[in-house]
């Protein structure tokens, strides 16, 4: 089969944020002190030959940096400042723009003054569309009862119809990554038992991302763990017990408990990568691309308008808790509405799914390999063995 | 008189070049009418170029600039469509005159005034015969100060070599064998220390520094501290009773630390001097103020030790001063992932160059350190004992500490070649243990080098592409772990002995020896060579030279190359009373004066 090069790859990943690819020189450290490479997937340092060489089908069918959690190990000992760290993350930046279909999410990766336009545009789609509703149905003075300007019931449907939406681009986006990573990869013919036996990884990786926690220092794992139940309790608060969660102006603590321990989470996880991002000390936040730092502040006001909305609702201050809710909402909504499927946040369905094709890859080779196995002298297992 | 206009030009976006200075200085010569700079890399209209020249007048062009040659073609085009004299198109080029050093742009003034002149530079720019003082000093007596010292000496000049330590020989002396022939080191180095001490024109002053440095190129004024040897280098007859006494022991810098010495000592066997010497900092006798111990005074059977002997200065005069002063290892504890420091069987390649060395610490047997208890100080310390036992595996680590920024960017060209040599070295002497050699790229340039590699890997070692990464100890065994990048995976090895191959940095004072003599560096910390291609050996300051690895890594051949042509130049410099052709003992002044005398002589 011929192969395709593309010798523009490095300066199309430069936009992405990789700048120093072509420094490296070969020599093997970084994949060496990198906790999650290994016998067969080797990396970083296979990805970025790979980039030189301008072999960008092989990149795409690589699973490689989606295993990589950017501890920045090798970024740190890497003698030639080719920051094979961030290379990883550009290549994730560059492979979430292949998986997405529509190609949004490449315009925003290459412009962020288009990804900004776009936010606004939803923003003030979102603002003038409740607005409408609220007036046209009830009154902006009440939060609560029949005249409620967003009764729950409502924003409840909404929610529902805008998450079915995004699961679905969601899962055609990673149906491509398992179409280009896993059937139309040469290198690996998966069976089918594999399939199934790797099932549990899914949600286990989901829920745990056990993976990330094998990086020498832990914390990081810890912080972005947090962060994620933060959000995943605030997902179930707000998909199955919104009119809890909306009415009042009573606190009903069984479910705002959750709520409290979750903002707080966020907050904190939030103003921590800010802060890290700012700092540049920390090998993973020295560099930021445009799309971080949209997303951090995305965030951070997301929070802190649910934050407010929340305590002027219960202070009784119910018009301004409205507007308040209005702001929050049309910030909310593009917010997932653009980063869930085309942006940063598309890596929880990537990740997860990264793993599970990674334990299938794994297998595949394994099997295919037993056919011409070899045991040369210096393989791992054997060395390890004699030691 | 010539109506001459100057284009400067700049070819180098790093030119140390004040180009407005030099162009303002162009303008204040006489002869020139039109100076204008062209900045960098100018597109040139020949067209408008050749209108302007007629505007002018011009009848001789000055193209001036680091690499002006570049340009020559456009304005020679233009100045024949002007209807001039193609041959009146003249280059200033200073790159090719040693303008890109220090005090660059006085030197770019010179050769633009030549040029200007219509005189080429190199005939003006000889500087007046001087009285050349016919004695030399060496710095350094490591392979490069001995070969200069020789051929210095015999022609019948007279040589002053400097040591600081108490032998010569340098590193080389340290070696059992040379790559790529494997040469027994001592079996060629031997008979040239034994030469330079026996020569009646060499003044051999070891133990000893150079402090101050005063005069100029033809006649230095040079002091040099002479450091106590406290025992006469003229009747010790290296009897050894005095170290057999004496109760100090303390790491021998000449076995790498893989040993003892005692206070009083012999770096080794065949040192030149073959006299003792004592260690002031070890000796119970000086820290105590002479009221403590002495015994080896007392036992010296020839009387020839004075161990209240005190330093001294001295005074020469010399003509020539030559630069071998060498280099250092990288301190290997600085590359925190090879545990060097942390695990006793990391050594560096010095280290293991004692070690394989018949008469080094282990007589050449290769081995683990093994523990001893050091009664005196009543510690455990890893000692490497000739008992101990063989490894089973070696890994040697390349480029450690070398090509990358973070210690050396540069690569410090010996290692690949040493490293093969240990690899070579350890399938000898062990057919049984298995090596294995981590490199980036292998750099085996030199004569017969990539024969010597395949000659090697053909022994059975495995030579691994992918540098290591880590060094790691896994229960009780060291661990070394890289990526082999052509059969891409991860590999991890168990290796009872690791080398790390080290990489080089310019002996310690190398500084204060720059200042001392006026002599510029480099960026690496080497001394710099007047031009890195023409003049080699030379520094911008007349009258001194380089040889060695002090001015830039390099293996022995090369060393040896260039200090027999070291030798040439000083020569050429006391038989003719030319040194260096340099502003150093040329003033600008001077230069246009000559420039305009020779122009007149032509007419
Ligand atoms: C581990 C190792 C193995 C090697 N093996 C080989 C090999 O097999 N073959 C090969 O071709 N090359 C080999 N080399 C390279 C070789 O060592 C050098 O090319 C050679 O020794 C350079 O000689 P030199 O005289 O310039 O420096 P040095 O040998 O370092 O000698 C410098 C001398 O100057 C003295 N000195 C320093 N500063 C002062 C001062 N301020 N005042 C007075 N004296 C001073 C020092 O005490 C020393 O005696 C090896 C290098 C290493 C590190
Ligand atoms: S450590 Fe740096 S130079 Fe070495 S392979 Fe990795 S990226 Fe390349
Ligand atoms: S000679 Fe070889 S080992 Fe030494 S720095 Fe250069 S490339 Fe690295």
């Amino acid at each position: 089969m011929a192969i395709r090069v593309n010798p523009k790859l490095i300066d199309e990943l430069a936009t992405y944020g990789a700048a120093d690819v072509q420094n490296c020189y070969h020599c093997g450290n970084c994949s060496a002190v990198c906790a999650h490479s290994d016998d067969t997937f080797v990396f970083p340092r296979k990805p970025m030959r790979l980039l030189q060489m301008g072999l960008e089908k092989r990149i795409e069918a690589s699973l490689d940096p989606w295993l990589c959690y950017y501890c920045g190990q090798c970024s740190t000992q890497c003698p030639r400042g080719a920051e094979p760290g961030e290379t990883m993350m550009s290549l994730r930046r560059w492979l979430t723009s292949r998986y997405d279909f529509t190609g949004i999410s490449r315009l925003f990766y290459v412009s962020w003054k288009a990804e900004v336009g776009a936010l606004v545009l939803v923003a003030v789609l979102t603002c003038v569309g409740f607005l409408t509703y609220g007036f046209l149905n009830g009154n902006i003075a009440h939060y609560d009862g029949p005249t409620a300007f967003l009764p729950s019931s409502v924003v409840h449907v909404f929610d529902w119809v805008m998450a079915v939406a995004l699961s679905l681009l969601l899962l055609i986006n990673a149906g491509r990554m398992w179409w280009f990573t896993t059937v139309k990869n040469p290198r690996i013919r998966p069976r089918l038992a594999s399939y199934l036996k790797a099932l549990y990884l899914l949600p286990l990786q989901f829920l745990t991302q056990k993976e990330y926690a094998r990086c020498e220092s832990r914390r990081p794992w810890a912080i972005h763990l947090s962060l994620m139940l933060s959000y995943v309790t605030m997902l179930i608060l707000i998909m199955f017990f919104l009119k809890q969660i909306q009415e009042g102006p009573a606190i009903a603590w069984p479910f705002h408990a959750f709520g409290y321990v979750a903002t707080a989470g966020l907050l904190f996880g939030v103003i921590h990568a800010m802060r890290g991002r700012i700092a540049r000390k920390e090998p993973h936040l020295k560099h930021s691309h445009e799309s971080d730092w949209i997303f951090l502040v995305m965030l951070l006001v997301v929070t802190l308008t649910g934050v407010v909305q929340h305590v002027l609702h219960r202070s009784g201050l119910e018009l301004a808790a409205n507007i308040a809710y209005v702001v929050h909402l049309s910030l909310v909504v593009p917010m997932l509405m653009l980063e869930v499927p085309f942006g940063k946040w598309s890596h929880l369905a990537y990740r997860p799914l990264a793993a599970f094709l990674a334990a299938i890859h794994r297998d595949a080779l394994v099997s295919q390999r037993t056919s011409t196995a070899n045991g040369e002298p210096g393989s791992t297992s054997r060395a390890l063995a004699a030691a | 008189m010539a109506r001459v206009g100057v284009f400067i030009g700049q070819y180098h976006s790093d030119s140390r070049i004040v180009f407005d200075a030099l162009a303002s200085y162009a303008a204040n010569l006489r002869a020139v009418e039109k100076v204008r700079l062209l900045g960098l890399r100018p597109k040139v209209d020949v067209k408008a170029l050749a209108d302007e020249i007629r505007r002018e007048r011009l009848d001789r062009i000055v193209l001036a600039g680091d690499s002006p040659g570049y340009f020559k073609p456009a304005f020679t085009r233009a100045f024949e469509l002007a209807g001039g004299d193609p041959s009146e198109v003249r280059l200033a080029s200073f790159r090719e005159h040693g303008a890109g050093l220090a005090d660059a742009t006085e030197r770019a003034k010179a050769i633009l005034a030549c040029a200007v002149h219509g005189v080429p530079y190199p005939l003006v720019a000889v500087p007046r015969p001087t009285t050349v003082h016919p004695a030399t000093l060496v710095i350094g007596g490591g392979v490069a100060g001995i070969q200069a010292s020789l051929e210095i000496a015999d022609a019948g000049k007279k040589v002053y070599l400097v040591e600081r330590s108490g032998t010569i020989g340098g590193h080389m002396a340290m070696f059992d064998k040379t790559f790529p022939t494997l040469d027994c080191a001592a079996c060629i180095l031997t008979p040239k220390m034994v030469a330079v001490h026996d020569h009646e024109m060499i003044e051999l002053l070891t133990n000893s520094e150079v402090t101050r440095v005063t005069g100029s190129p033809g006649a230095f004024k040079v002091q040099v501290l002479r450091r106590a040897r406290r025992v006469d280098e003229a009747s010790c007859v290296a009897c050894n009773a005095c170290t057999e006494i004496c109760p100090i022991s303390v790491w021998s810098e000449f076995d790498a630390n893989l040993t003892h010495r005692k206070a009083i000592y012999i770096p080794f066997p065949q040192a030149v001097p073959s006299a003792y010497l004592v260690d002031p900092a070890a000796c119970t006798w000086v820290q105590s103020g002479g009221t403590k111990c002495g015994a080896c005074a007392k036992k010296c059977p020839k009387g020839c030790i004075n161990l209240d002997e005190q330093d001294r200065s001295v005074e020469i005069e010399v003509g020539n001063i030559v630069l071998a002063t060498g280099y250092e290892m990288l301190d290997a504890h600085r590359v925190e992932q090879y545990g060097y420091g942390k695990y006793p069987n990391v050594l560096t390649s010095i280290e293991f160059e004692r070690m394989t060395n018949a008469s080094g610490p282990t007589g050449g047997k290769i081995v683990t350190k093994t523990k001893e208890l050091n009664r005196r100080l009543k510690v455990e310390e890893w000692v490497a004992n000739p008992q101990g036992p063989p490894p089973r595996s070696v890994a040697i680590i390349h480029c450690v500490g070398s090509r990358d920024p973070k210690y050396n960017a540069y690569c410090s060209r010996v290692c690949c070649m040493y490293s093969l040599k240990f690899a070579h070295l350890v399938r000898e002497k062990l057919p049984d243990a298995a090596c294995y050699e981590f490199y980036i790229d292998m750099r085996a340039f030199g004569k017969g080098y990539e024969e010597f590699m395949e000659r090697i890997k053909a022994e059975g070692a495995h030579v691994v592409r992918g540098r290591t990464a880590q060094v790691v100890e896994v229960d009780g065994q060291l661990v070394v772990k890289g990526e082999d990048i052509v059969q891409d995976r991860l590999v991890q090895h168990p290796a009872d002995l690791v080398i790390l191959a080290v990489g080089v940095v310019p002996a310690q004072g190398t500084v204060e020896l720059a200042k001392a003599l006026g002599v510029p560096r480099d960026a690496d910390g080497f001394f710099s060579e007047l031009n890195y291609n023409g003049d080699p050996t030379y520094t911008e300051r007349g009258g001194i030279y380089v040889a060695g690895m002090c001015q830039a890594p390099k293996d022995i051949p090369d060393t040896v190359a260039q200090a027999s042509a070291v030798g040439a130049g000083v020569l050429r410099s006391i038989s003719t009373g030319h040194g260096m052709g340099n502003l150093d003992s040329l003033t600008l002044s001077e230069i246009e004066e000559r420039a305009a005398r020779s122009q007149a002589a032509e007419r």
